[in-house]
Parts: structure tokens; C-alpha cells; sequence
């Protein structure tokens, strides 16, 4: 075959990469071998907090408003099938089935054992430091199904 | 969930977590582990079309993560290049100022290709010396081909 070459530049495709998820699911998975259960929510709360804190900065400034902005935005650009139902007090998310988990199933990616963690103590951890707190209502491991809820904590 | 969008700065943050636990060995550790277990696609295509599976792996890659690059393949010269103008991992990680890369963050590209390629036969030279700016570059010569044509 003659010489081929490929030019691209950022502005020719859109930045979606869903293949990540399984990096991710791989990722989990290898902390929970090598490291232990615990590890893996260590490492997601030290995500959280490293990567996140301009949301919770939001959170606590603006409220529920600002996570029900940052979940639609973000299960808008992965194409999730949601609800959510949003007051001052309570924010409560329903996920059809997770996007992430989705992909995982149709190209063949193992789902880590602790893949639930990315819900469950990621959004503990969003909440940490702020007037909410977080509950995993329903989760479905095979699909990612679920019913999040935040809510305003008790003062 | 965190979105696919929101993986590499969970990456970075994961390469640090790793060196805290164990030092730089616990990462590169980890960087082997993604090589044996996550790219069987790379493997598998380069198993069936030589230096093309190369092409074919990161012509799907580099377009759904809207990288600026430059990819070429010579088949005859057995050689197949990426020049990466503005890498959109490094280029993301750079632009979020309330976080700090993992020091070696490009460190793994080299990692795990390489092993996934080299014991195929092929030979892999990477340039990282600008990738703080988000630049670099990866060559890939098929040691046969060149055995041919010397």
C-alpha cells in the first residue's frame, strides 16, 4: 500500500471516548486485587476531592441547583436516560441505566465488583463538607439501573 | 457515575494514589497490568495485520479523544508514526488549574505500548521531551521489514 497519512485536529471530533469506561472498570478492579476494598474508596474520595472541588464549591454556594446542572450536562453528553427531581431540600436521580456500564456490557468490558463505589462514594464524597448528604436507594449491577437521592441534612 | 470525560484527571489521580501506596513501581506496575489486561484490541490487530493493526487501533482512538495529531504509515518502509501536536490528555490535565498532573503522566503511553508491541516484533521509539507542552511523538518500525530493505 502507498504511504497513508491521517491529519486531525481537536476541532474535528467531538471528545467522547467511552472505551474509558472499561479503563476505569480496570482500574477499580486492579485496586480491589492489589490493594483491598477500602483502597478503592480511598482513591475515589481522593479523586473527588482533588477533581471536584470546584462542584462542591458550587454545591455549597448554590445549592442542590448546582449538582442537578453538573448531572444533566454530564449524563446529557454520555446520552443516559435520567430523571431528576430537584428542590432546596432534595435531589433525587434516576438512572434508566448507567451509560458507563452500557458500554461495558456491549464491547465485552468486565464490570468491576466495586463499580457501584463510583455512585455510591463518589456523591457521599461530593457531599462531604456541605449542607447534604447522599443515599444509594436501588442499584442494579448488571445494568447500572439506579435511584440516587441527596438530600439537606438534619442541622 | 464519572462520565468517560472525566476519566483522564481520575487516571492522573490514580497514578498518584498508586505512587503513595507504593512508590513509582506501583505505577509502572499498574501501567504493565493495563498492557496485559486492556489492550488485547492493539494486540489482536497488530497480530492480524502487522504494523497496520497500529493504524487501525489509533485511527479509532485518537478521533473519539479529538486529538491534533498526525498519523503516518509507510507499509513498504515498515514504519508507522504519530506526531501528537496537542495530546487531549495531557493537553486536559494541563488546563484544569485547581489540579497537579501526576508527575510522569505521559510516562504510561510509552509503558504500555511497548509492551503490547515490542514482543510482537516491533520496534517502538518514543519522544516525550516536550510533552509538558501536551507534544510528542511515537515511532514504530517493523524490525522485519527493515531487515528486508538493509
Amino acid at each position: 500500500m502507498p504511504k497513508e497519512v491521517m491529519r486531525r485536529t481537536a476541532a474535528d471530533n467531538p471528545y467522547l471516548h467511552k472505551d474509558f469506561h472499561g479503563a476505569m472498570s480496570t482500574g477499580i478492579a486492579y485496586l480491589h486485587e492489589r490493594y483491598g476494598e477500602e483502597a478503592v474508596r480511598k482513591y475515589l474520595r481522593q479523586f473527588v476531592e482533588a477533581y471536584h472541588a470546584p462542584l462542591k464549591e458550587a454545591i455549597r454556594r448554590r445549592g442542590l441547583a448546582a449538582l442537578q446542572e453538573y448531572l444533566e450536562r454530564t449524563y446529557g453528553i454520555e446520552g443516559g436516560d435520567i430523571e431528576i427531581a430537584c428542590s432546596e431540600d432534595e435531589l433525587v436521580l434516576k438512572v434508566a441505566a448507567c451509560p458507563a456500564v452500557t458500554h461495558m456490557r456491549e464491547h465485552g468490558y468486565p464490570v468491576a465488583d466495586l463499580w457501584v463505589e463510583t455512585d455510591g462514594t463518589v456523591n457521599k464524597q461530593l457531599c462531604e463538607g456541605t449542607a447534604f448528604a447522599f443515599e444509594l436507594l436501588e442499584y442494579d449491577s448488571e445494568t447500572g439501573r439506579s435511584v440516587q437521592r441527596f438530600y439537606r441534612r438534619a442541622s | 457515575m464519572i462520565s468517560c470525560t472525566e476519566f483522564i484527571p481520575a487516571y492522573s489521580e490514580l497514578f498518584k494514589f498508586l505512587e503513595a501506596q507504593g512508590g513509582k513501581q506501583a505505577v509502572v506496575d499498574y501501567w504493565e497490568y493495563i498492557s496485559d489486561n486492556f489492550l488485547d484490541n492493539l494486540r489482536e490487530l497488530v497480530k492480524e495485520h502487522g504494523l497496520r493493526g497500529c493504524w487501525l487501533y489509533w485511527s479509532h482512538t485518537l478521533n473519539e479523544e479529538a486529538a491534533d495529531f498526525t498519523m503516518e504509515i509507510d507499509d513498504e518502509a515498515g514504519e508507522f508514526r504519530i506526531v501528537m501536536h496537542h495530546c487531549p490528555s495531557k493537553g486536559r490535565l494541563n488546563e484544569l488549574e485547581h489540579i497537579e498532573p501526576y508527575r510522569d503522566y505521559c510516562g504510561h503511553c510509552d509503558v504500555l505500548y511497548r509492551r503490547v508491541l515490542e514482543p510482537l516484533g516491533l520496534e517502538c521509539i518514543a519522544d516525550l521531551s516536550e510533552c509538558e507542552q501536551a507534544k510528542c511523538s511515537f515511532l514504530v518500525r517493523d524490525a522485519a521489514k527493515r531487515g528486508d530493505s538493509n
